[in-house]
């Protein structure tokens, strides 16, 4: 199942630990590859996420690994392009072996593009996702000389076929998770999972379709995603699994509109909830 | 108790930790009764419980230690009194009894195991929680 190239590849965005305070807080680098066509904001919320996790992980010696849960506030400020180098950043309120809280941030070229803050994570055992003793190893790499960068390949989105329109009021639609993928060895080579950053990714891509008919948009013209809140992971998504996905509008207040989203599987039960904010694009 | 919470405790906290959980569970404040069931009455789930806690710990500015509440209801029993293999133990159950005494004895079954005590959590279970923790910090200075 998994391809030893993928793992620490497809699907890891942390190229090198620059700083480094246990327990405490990081400083690191990604370098976006210039070769792949875009690098959505939720992955650059996942590069965030993922230092996050080191940190945790070292703290704890690598008896467990925290995996997405409860995202209380990710603010978009900007772009990100291939080619471009994130500098990331965060600060751990709390690690233990049940769960990291964190805030974090990334930086292009001295230019904030996102900021994430109260986010937790409950810790699983690590053995049930990777080898520990790799992780260990992949760590004390990144704090030295680093991993070789443009080793991410891009990843292809699910597609995402609206089924319900409501006009002015909800989109509803439905998405197969690949059955296989380069990033499934890397998310994780022992228990592949869909990783919550391309899910929150197809549900904001959802809700732009919403806000743009809602806000009376032409045709191409997208509104921007500004602030996603309440982001709340509920269970896994495994390989191949449907997702019905659901984006309701909750308030506009002049031309910007709140989004209420929810996934649910194919039994109806509800595996992750958020909000989304949009601004029309800039003029 | 040596120290029991009193009502008035409770009745200044409940309107934050009542807005709170509205909050983390996406229903309406209204539906936040002291005594409703978290579990059977608002569909909370294991994660709903981590939201709550870490919501409230913003809140009110407090630490709350996963398990804390399990750990209150305890007291001054060891684990090995309290439960054995993750069934409560008579006494365990007595003390837990004496813990939640908001919650109607009827909803407490005999034997209980130590993985469905979250069934009985109220917000009253959390405004304990949140007092508790609030004299502790206050003690700690």
């Amino acid at each position: 199942m998994a391809d030893g190239a993928d793992h620490f590849a497809a699907f890891s965005f942390v190229d090198r630990i620059t700083e480094f305070v246990p327990a405490r807080s990081a400083r690191g680098v990604f370098h976006v590859p210039a070769t792949i066509p875009a690098f959505p904001a939720c992955l650059v919320a996942e590069a965030v996420g993922q230092l996050a996790a080191w940190v945790s992980m070292e703290h704890i010696a690598y008896r467990g690994r925290p995996v997405a849960a409860l995202a209380g506030e990710t603010r978009f400020l900007g772009d990100v392009a291939p080619g471009d180098v994130l500098q990331l950043a965060v600060e751990i309120d709390d690690a233990d072996d049940d769960a990291v809280s964190y805030r974090g941030w990334a930086d292009v070229a001295g230019e904030r593009v996102i900021e994430l803050n109260d986010c937790l994570g409950p810790m699983l055992p690590v053995a049930d996702f990777d080898a520990p003793e790799a992780l260990r190893e992949r760590f004390f790499l990144l704090r030295g000389a680093g991993a070789r960068p443009d080793r991410f390949r891009g990843v292809v989105a699910p597609a995402v076929a609206a089924v319900e329109h409501v006009p002015g009021k909800s989109m509803r639609a439905t998405m197969i998770v690949p059955a296989s993928a380069a990033f499934f060895a890397d998310h994780f080579p022992r228990r592949p999972v869909f990783p919550a950053t391309l899910l929150l990714d197809s549900q904001i891509r959802l809700a732009a379709a919403l806000a743009r008919d809602v806000l009376g948009l032409p045709e191409g013209d997208f509104p921007v995603a500004s602030r996603m809140t309440h982001v709340k992971m509920r269970a896994f998504i495994v390989p191949g699994q449907r997702v019905d996905a659901l984006a309701e509008v909750m308030a506009t207040q002049g031309s910007a509109i709140r989004i209420a989203l929810s996934a649910r599987d194919g039994e109806g039960k509800t595996i992750a909830t958020s909000r989304v904010e949009f601004n029309p694009p800039a003029s | 108790m040596a120290n029991e919470i009193t009502k008035d405790e409770i009745n200044a906290v409940f309107p934050t930790v009542a807005e709170t959980m509205a909050d983390a569970l996406g229903c309406d404040v209204d539906d936040i009764k002291l005594d409703v069931s978290l579990i059977e009455g608002l569909d909370a789930e294991s994660i709903d419980f981590l939201d709550m806690v870490f919501r409230l710990e913003r809140a009110f500015k407090i630490k709350i230690p996963r398990g804390k509440i399990i750990d209150n209801a305890r007291g001054s029993l060891t684990e090995a009194e309290f439960e054995q293999k993750g069934v409560l133990t008579p006494i365990g159950l007595k003390q837990l009894r004496s813990y939640l005494s908001e919650i109607p004895t009827d909803r407490f079954a005999d034997p209980m195991k130590v993985k469905d005590i979250p069934r009985l959590f109220t917000p009253e279970t959390f405004c304990k929680l949140v007092v508790q923790a609030q004299r502790e910090a206050k003690a700690a200075v």
